[in-house]
């Protein structure tokens, strides 16, 4: 039969311990179907209470529990045990974040970020007895952005966001573009005017790391390279129409 | 001592205290939400199939009519729920769902470009809006984007330890900043707690791993009777193994039920609805035909959605695929999901009126952690949103009238004798030696929720439950913690939530032991039938010294009165 005994070796970090921060194993039976999270549950359990990470839905829908996995950023409830089997694992906080305590990471900026493009819809005036009307085209157009749970695994990915942590990053590009993308929103030229920046559209490197390790399948590079699009067509339409009134004058 | 202090604290940041906070926020209140995650983090996000509008989209022999989803409710609710709280949260429902849709939620649409309904549960008309099978998301979402707009404060991951009273009066919180381990007060003039379910008492539940029913646990201890606790909802079809949701959506859209014979067995418990019935009732046949050796391993039934074709399992239900990948390793498109029942939602709660205040003035309650009640005994798919977003807005809206007219209160010495007794508690707590492993307790706790107050229940498991769970509160009570600090101590956290759960296990236990019927969810199999002469009435839970004291009130009835309940 084969080995049952999950080995983890886990980054711990505590600020006021000396050294702050140190490597541990930990062993842990597993049964069929485990995932991570429940692994990492039951040695907070069983073997050491202070180990410290989040959770809350374990059916990947909440973004509580990202985390790196020999270097790859995964949501632990979606990580099944049985594929790390007879590997050696390590288990680390999502990199680029600053770390509070073990797998806690401080996501502080991500939702400043977050804040900063107005995230709300800013919607044109509609009666309040009826929904405004939508077709499914333009939902559909949408719909891969709005799945985005801020779990913030793609900032820990995105060499830009690495660089200058004042780059809005990906989660944040994609929802700019959701709002942009949709009908309802009054605020076109707004968006676009607010993400032409070096901190906004332009930081990106379109390596699509982002689009790579999103645990919902959200591209957010897709959304910049649109967004990209529609901000060099406003200015070459802009620069026809200054050179229009100039030859007229 | 660190005093905080607030005009309304919301504790919990699930879509009932979201709703709340906005409410009150309109209308100039200084508002604050405590949640113990982050409020993108809480339950409500996993919300898959719906929420119910009687809006009249979709294509029907009839219009539909808030009416008709009074009447649907009422009946699912085996005549247990108030009516006069039903016909409020169907009325106002439908402005509720068109105000979360102005608000940007991304509901899936009908060919006109309106929001999208499809058939549920135990309804007569497709009334349930839904954003694909992720409406919960989408929701939870769009309102969390209107509290970031409106700007309102949150305490993230800081626990409510207790509530502070005075002269009969709520008066704020005790609450722990967990990564500082810092014991903090919070002074507010109304508190409305939203803390959701506690599906974590049982062994298989559909609940996020948070959902440890703490706010019903807080109002319990101060004093404030829990209201039909023994209704607990069982979902017909969580997922084989990890017992994720698997939403009613998947039905609604033709989903079929299958056991091992191949049988779509709900012809011989729903003739009518089929795979439509309402939860207690699918979640009874289900267990039935395992129990009676027609699933599969003795273990489940099948979800078979292959023929819906890959298209329209693509769009409307591409989550349920998504989870059926990720924690069954099977594509739906392909093959039949591994579904068994699994506790889901709770009926019963703290008792509101329809403005969710509680018995205890100062004291709010709103979404699954409160029983108005709208779902008696038994909730129908696509109600639990709409209850949370009719009665957040209600909520908010009381608590913000009843803080303007309340003066300022000087700082309360409550509170500085509050932090005392936690503190001697915690002293005593951390003194103990090391005794039995509070994970032991819990898990204890739980197979026996799941396997003796369970869908099915009798005299005797009852019996044996109550016994059980006065051995695991004496047991609790000798458990000691490695770690003396309160900054990230989960061993400390689970104490204290188990302490809670106990008594609500309690709770459950004594209500459903007692009635000698059955009723939506609550089924007795030495008491068969529902007893209108005698349990048609509320129950209420009081703690006292010595243990849980039951009372009863009335049911109120507008103009449905009960029948005999087919599908």
């Amino acid at each position: 039969m084969r080995s049952t005994l999950l080995t983890l070796k886990i980054r711990r970090f505590h600020k006021e311990k000396d050294p702050p921060h140190w490597r541990e194993t930990f062993q842990v039976g597993i049964r069929k179907g485990m995932n991570l999270l429940e692994a990492l549950l039951r040695i907070q359990d069983k073997q050491d209470g202070t180990l410290a990470f989040r959770y809350s839905c374990r059916g990947a829908v909440c973004g509580s529990c990202a985390m790196r996995v020999n270097g790859k950023d995964v949501l632990a409830c979606r990580t099944h045990v049985e594929d790390l089997l007879d590997k050696y694992i390590l288990i680390e906080p999502l990199p680029l974040y600053p770390v509070i305590r073990d797998l806690i990471v401080d996501m502080s900026t991500f939702f400043n970020h977050y804040r900063r493009i107005e995230p709300y819809l800013h919607g044109n005036p509609v009666s309040p007895q009826t929904e405004h009307t939508m077709g499914e085209n333009e939902r559909k157009e949408i719909d891969p952005y709005i799945q985005c749970i801020l779990c913030g695994i793609c900032f820990g990915s995105c060499p830009a966001f690495g660089k200058d942590p004042q780059f809005l990053g990906p989660a944040m590009l994609a929802k700019a573009y959701r709002f942009l993308a949709d009908p309802r929103d009054k605020r076109n030229e707004e968006i676009l005017k607010s993400m032409n920046d070096p901190k906004g559209v332009w930081g990106c490197k379109t390596v699509f790391n982002c689009v790579k390790v999103c645990p919902k399948e959200v591209p957010p590079t897709h959304a910049i390279v649109k967004m990209r699009g529609r901000i060099l067509r406003y200015r070459i339409s802009h620069l026809f129409s200054q050179f229009i009134s100039l030859f007229r004058s | 001592m660190e005093i905080l202090s607030h005009d309304i604290l919301i504790i919990g940041g699930g879509l009932a205290g979201l709703r709340a906070a906005i409410e009150a926020k309109k209308v100039g209140r200084d508002v604050a939400i405590l949640s113990k995650v982050h409020p993108l983090r809480s339950h409500s996000v996993a919300a898959q199939g719906g929420i119910n509008a009687a809006l009249g989209n979709a294509p029907a022999p009839m219009k539909d009519t808030w009416e008709n989803h009074a009447f649907d409710t009422i009946k699912g609710s085996d005549y247990l729920a108030d009516q006069d709280a039903v016909e409020v949260m169907c009325q106002e429902g439908i402005g509720r769902v068109i105000e979360m849709e102005h608000w940007g939620t991304l509901f899936s649409r009908t060919e006109d470009g309106k929001i999208a309904q499809r058939p549920f549960g135990g309804a007569g008309f497709p009334r349930t809006c839904y954003a694909a099978d992720r409406t919960g998301h989408n929701l939870l979402h769009a309102l969390y984007e209107q509290v970031t707009g409106f700007q309102i404060p949150v305490y993230e991951e800081w626990y409510a330890l207790s509530l502070m009273i005075e002269d009969g009066k709520c008066i704020g919180i005790l609450a722990l900043h967990f990564f500082e381990g810092r014991i903090i007060s919070i002074q507010a003039k109304a508190v409305i707690l939203a803390t959701g379910g506690y599906g974590r008492i049982y062994l298989r539940s559909t609940n996020a791993v948070i959902n440890t029913g703490s706010g019903c646990f807080l109002a319990y201890h101060a004093g404030v009777p829990l209201e039909d606790m023994e209704f607990v909802q069982f979902h017909p079809t969580s997922l084989y193994g990890t017992n994720i949701l698997i939403t009613e959506g998947a039905r609604g859209e033709g989903g079929y039920l299958i056991n091992v014979k191949g049988e779509r067995f709900m012809e011989r418990y729903a003739p009518h609805l089929m795979e439509l019935g309402p939860r207690d009732i699918v979640a009874r046949a289900i267990q039935t035909e395992i129990n009676e050796g027609r699933g599969f391993e003795g273990e489940f039934a099948h979800l078979d959605l292959r023929h819906l074709g890959r298209d329209k399992i693509l769009d409307r239900l591409p989550g349920i695929r998504q989870i059926a990948l990720d924690f069954a390793g099977l594509d739906p498109i392909l093959k039949p999901i591994p579904i068994q029942p699994a506790q889901h939602y709770s009926m019963g709660g703290i008792p509101t009126n329809v403005d969710g205040e509680t018995p205890l003035p100062g004291l709010f309650a709103a979404g699954e952690c409160a029983c108005i009640s709208v779902h008696g005994a038994n909730r129908l798919g696509g109600n639990s949103l709409l209850e949370t977003v009719v009665f957040g807005a209600r909520v908010g809206r009381k608590a913000a009238q009843k803080a303007e007219a309340e003066k300022e209160r000087p700082k309360q010495p409550c509170f500085q004798e509050g932090v005392r007794a936690f503190q001697s508690q915690l002293k005593e707590i951390f003194e103990r030696k090391e005794g039995p492993p509070c994970f032991q307790l819990r898990d204890e706790m739980k197979s026996l929720m799941t396997y003796q107050v369970g869908i099915f229940r009798k005299e005797s498991d009852l019996q044996m439950a109550k016994e059980k769970i006065k051995e695991l509160k004496r047991r609790l009570h000798h458990v000691g913690m490695k770690q003396k600090g309160l900054a990230f101590n989960y061993e400390f956290i689970q104490y204290w939530e188990l302490e809670g759960m106990l008594h609500l296990a309690e709770v459950i236990v004594e209500g459903a032991l007692a009635r000698e019927e059955s009723r939506g969810s609550h089924f007795r199999i030495d008491y068969p039938h529902r007893d209108d002469e005698h349990w048609l009435c509320h129950t209420l839970a009081s703690k006292t010294p010595e243990g849980v004291k039951l009372d009863y009130k009335k049911v109120m009835i507008t103009s449905y009165s009960p029948e005999e309940r087919a599908y």
